[in-house]
Parts: structure tokens; sequence; C-alpha cells
């Protein structure tokens, strides 16, 4: 099945909310299938008395060396989990509770995921420190706030590569450089939405710990991997037990379909270096389309983000209103949190400085391997036609 | 989030959205900043006359929009009274409003009964 067989009927919404999720790739899900049924691979890896087993395991490593590859890791750095959450949640906790005795202080940004905030929240009931840094109006964190920001008992940074919201990179390799002339700091980074968004190099960038994520990148939910760093000989404490696998890291049968989905479309986004040019041309028009609406802001530095996101604020446009105006043309994610009716604005958007109104009035565009021309039309004249009708009932 | 068919509706349409212009009674309540404003125009024939014409404004939610939009359209040809064509609880259940938005309705209160006091009639 080719690519395109993928897309959805044309009467469903333009599908621009890619960095939420996307859809499988069919070549993965091919792969997938290879692992599921009688006919196929669909045996323990664990069970190495058998020949079943056996061939489950040698999936399973073929694809943890292809997600090693695509990271510039080695396979014997990457962890298996259920997700960048788990990976988030285990670096977190696993690096704190190991080094504890060298200190109870953490580091992280204002602007990242709650699967990293929510943790640090969690180790600041539990007795230890964190401190939250501000980026710039641009989402940046410039290394020398990590550097203010580590103490002599800072055994944790946690700072993500590629902002979920808004796009912005973070400079990993200066950031991790502060942290080894700390000596005693370890850093993590989530970068569950960098793998085919922009190059991820985990043993050059000295970087300790990092998250990563499949179904952001045309592979499976339920599927994601912690590179732990051999190079620093990195421990950590494990969170669950039960069977020893992935080096008693964690325990728990590996679900050989989904690492094996993993590794393919890990492989795929690694050889697709075509890609981020004509996403960026995409991301480009979608803007121009977008910025001649007017009184429209573009949330993060433009210099400085992938080519998959793009985040804009629409003056006297009320947020929700904005969603559910666009939302039979356009499937997109707002800037407000809405898992009730009590909406939130998005807290990313409020740390870049962006007051109530205008980070409850966002919108993330975020595109993906499938995205077209004829797309970003459709989304342009939808979101036009929203923001002019919603901005003529109030009277703006 | 899910909203109901007449939600749909009335938000999609937004029948009445404008004003009327000079002359016409004007009240409006709740603030931008805040997320929720509502304005409502009415044209009253003459003392002691009955609606002639309404029209609303709104920056707020869909159910905002939509319940100010029926009840712009529910006025017309009725007599101006100091209350909402329809009570607040019942436009509630009228939309299948959640209960965090009952605070949206008592700003299209508060604007109703604004354009009522400017149109002379007493609370």
């Amino acid at each position: 099945m080719s690519p395109d067989a993928a897309r959805a009927p044309m009467t469903a919404p333009v599908y621009l909310d890619n960095a939420a999720t996307t859809p499988v790739d069919p070549r993965v899900a091919a792969r997938m299938a290879e692992c599921l049924t009688e006919a196929g691979v669909y045996g323990n890896p664990g069970s190495d008395a058998h020949e079943f087993g056996e061939r489950a395991a040698e999936r399973v490593e073929r694809a943890r060396a292809q997600v090693a590859a695509a990271a510039g890791a080695e396979p014997g750095e990457v962890i298996w989990t259920s997700g960048a959450t788990e990976a988030n949640n285990l670096a977190v906790f696993g690096a704190a509770h190991y080094y504890r005795d060298a200190g109870r202080h953490v580091v992280t940004a204002r602007t990242e995921h709650r699967a990293v905030l929510d943790p640090c929240r969690e180790l600041e009931r539990r007795g230890w420190r964190v401190t939250y840094l501000v980026p710039d109006s641009g989402g940046g964190i410039d290394p020398g706030q990590v550097q203010a920001a580590l103490q002599g008992d800072t055994t944790l940074v946690s700072i993500m590569h590629v902002n979920n919201e808004i796009g912005v990179v973070q400079d990993i390799a200066a950031i991790a450089a502060v942290c080894a002339r700390h000596g005693v700091a370890r850093l993590h980074v989530d970068a569950a939405q960098s793998m085919g968004k922009c190059a991820i190099d985990f043993g050059a960038a000295g970087v300790d710990l990092m998250s990563l994520s499949a179904h952001k990148v045309h592979g499976p939910k339920g599927v994601g991997a912690l590179l732990v760093s051999r190079r620093r000989d990195l421990q950590l404490q494990a969170l669950q037990f039960g069977g020893g696998q992935e080096r008693g890291l964690r325990s728990g049968t590996v679900p050989t379909h989904q690492v094996v989905g993993m590794g393919e479309a890990f492989a795929l986004a690694a050889a697709a270096t075509a890609e981020g040019p004509r996403v960026a041309a995409l991301r480009d028009r979608l803007w121009q389309g977008l910025e001649a609406i007017g009184r429209v802001l573009r949330n993060g530095a433009a210099q400085n983000t992938v080519p998959q996101l793009l985040n804009v604020s629409f003056e006297e446009v009320e947020g929700e209103s904005l969603l559910a105006a666009v939302r039979a043309q356009v499937a997109v994610s707002t800037g407000s949190a809405c898992a009730s009716a009590a909406r939130e604005p998005s807290y990313v958007l409020r740390a870049l400085g962006r007051d109530e109104r205008l980070a409850e009035s966002s919108l993330r565009f975020s595109l993906g391997r499938f995205t077209t021309p004829q797309d970003i039309e459709v989304a342009v004249e939808a979101v036009a036609a929203a923001v002019a009708r919603l901005r003529r009932i109030a009277g703006a | 989030m899910n909203y109901s068919e007449l939600t749909q509706r009335y938000f999609e349409t937004a029948p009445g959205a404008g004003t009327l212009g000079p002359g016409a009674a004007r009240g409006a309540a709740g603030s931008r900043a805040q997320g929720t404003w509502v304005q409502f125009e009415l044209q009253i024939d003459a003392p002691g006359g009955r609606i002639a014409a309404a029209r609303f404004l709104a920056f707020g939610c869909p159910h905002t929009i939509a319940v100010a939009a029926w009840v712009a359209e529910a006025a017309v040809g009725r007599l101006p009274q100091p209350a909402l064509p329809e009570g607040v609880q019942a436009l509630r259940r009228r939309f299948d409003l959640p209960v965090e938005k009952l605070g949206r309705l008592l700003v299209v209160e508060d604007a109703w009964l604004a354009a009522m006091a400017d149109a002379g009639v007493k609370s």
C-alpha cells in the first residue's frame, strides 16, 4: 500500500495535528503485522529455549539497532518503554532516586511537557527542590540560565529538545556541555518530538538520558524508548519489577510488534532526508496565508523552530469558538487544555509572555509526511473564514 | 468539546449578529479580557410597544454566541421585560450547557438587563 492509500477520505477534515500523533506508515504497519499471527513471529522474545522466541528476539534486536542508529546511540543504550511519558518518568524518577545521596535538586523548564513537569512536582512532594527555568519570549532556554541554576547538589537537568507546542529547538549540546562542566548534574532530554523533525545525535551531544516516542513519527502508539548513556555509566533506579527485561530497568514482556514498528518508523524517518525542505515550504505557505488574515502573532522564534510546527495566536478571537469554527475542515490543536469544560490557556505560551487571551486563542498546526499543498490551502481558507466571522460577531 | 445540535446551529448561523445603529437601546456585560463579552441592541416601537428588532455582538465560546443569538431572535415581537425571554436555567437545559458554562449565561443575562435599562424598562 502506498502512503497515499493511508490518507483519510476526502470528506474528512484536513489533518494538521501530527504533533499529537501521526498515522502509522503502511510500511510500518506491514512490519508490525508480521509479528502478530501464528504465521508470523509471535514468540516471546524472552523465551530463548526455542526458535519462536529466538526469532522474536532477533526482530527486537534489529529494531533496537534501528532506533539506536537513527538517534546516534549504541543499541545497548536503548531501553524499550510504553512511550515517551514512561521514558520521562523513568528518567526523572530513576535518576533522581538513584543519585539522591549526591543531592536533591533538579533543574527543568516551565515549557516542558507535563510528562516531565508532573514527575518534577511529585519529586517536590517527596522532598526534592526543583528550579523551573523561564524561557525567553521566543521559547529558548539559554545555556547560561542552566549554568546559573546549577547548585552543588543538582543531580538532574531535564530540558526538552523540540517543544511540542511551538516547535522551538533547544541547544542541547551547549546545555550538555554546561552539565558536563558541573560534573554531577546528569542531562535528560525529552526528544519525543524530535525524530524526523531535526537531527538527533545522542552520543555526540553528550546527553545522559533521552526519551523517544514512536507514534509522533508514523510509528505505533504504545511504544517508546529511553536512551541511557553507557559512556558516562549512567545509573537509574528501576520503577517496575517483574522479569528483569531491559537490563532490569523495565521489567515486562517486550511487545515485539510494537518495537518492530518503532524501529521501522525510525529507520524510515532517518532516511527521509528530503522531508524537511518539503514540509518547511508547506509551513511557510501556511504562515503566509495566516499572516494575511491580519492581527495574528506567531508563537516561538521563527528562525529556531522545526518545519513541522506552526503556532499562531489570533487577536480578538475566542479560542474555543475558533476551534469549533474550523473543526469541520481542519483538525488542529488549540492553545487551551480542554480536558474539561473549564479550559486553561496554554502554560507554554503563558511562559513565553503571551497574555491569557492570546495564549487561549492560539492554534497549533503540525504538519507531517502526508501533508499536501492542498491541505494547506484548505486550512488557510477555513481559518481565514472562521476568524473573519468570529471577529464580525464580536464587533472587532 | 461536543455541542448540542441547537448550540451548533445557532453558533454556525449566528442570526441577529450585528448592530442596529443610532437610536437603539444598548446594553453590554462582561469583558473581552476575561473571555466573555456580550452586547444587545434593541429597537422598540413606541413607548410601551414591542421589540421590533434585536441584534447582538458576542466575544466568547460557542455556547455564549449561540445563546445570545437565540435570545436576540426570541426577543423580537415580545414586550420589553427586565428578564430574558427564557430564564437562565431553562436556557441551560435548552442548550445542554455544562455546569461550568453557567457563568457565560449570566453574562448574557447581564447584557440583556443592561439593554433593558437603557430602554427605560424598570426592573
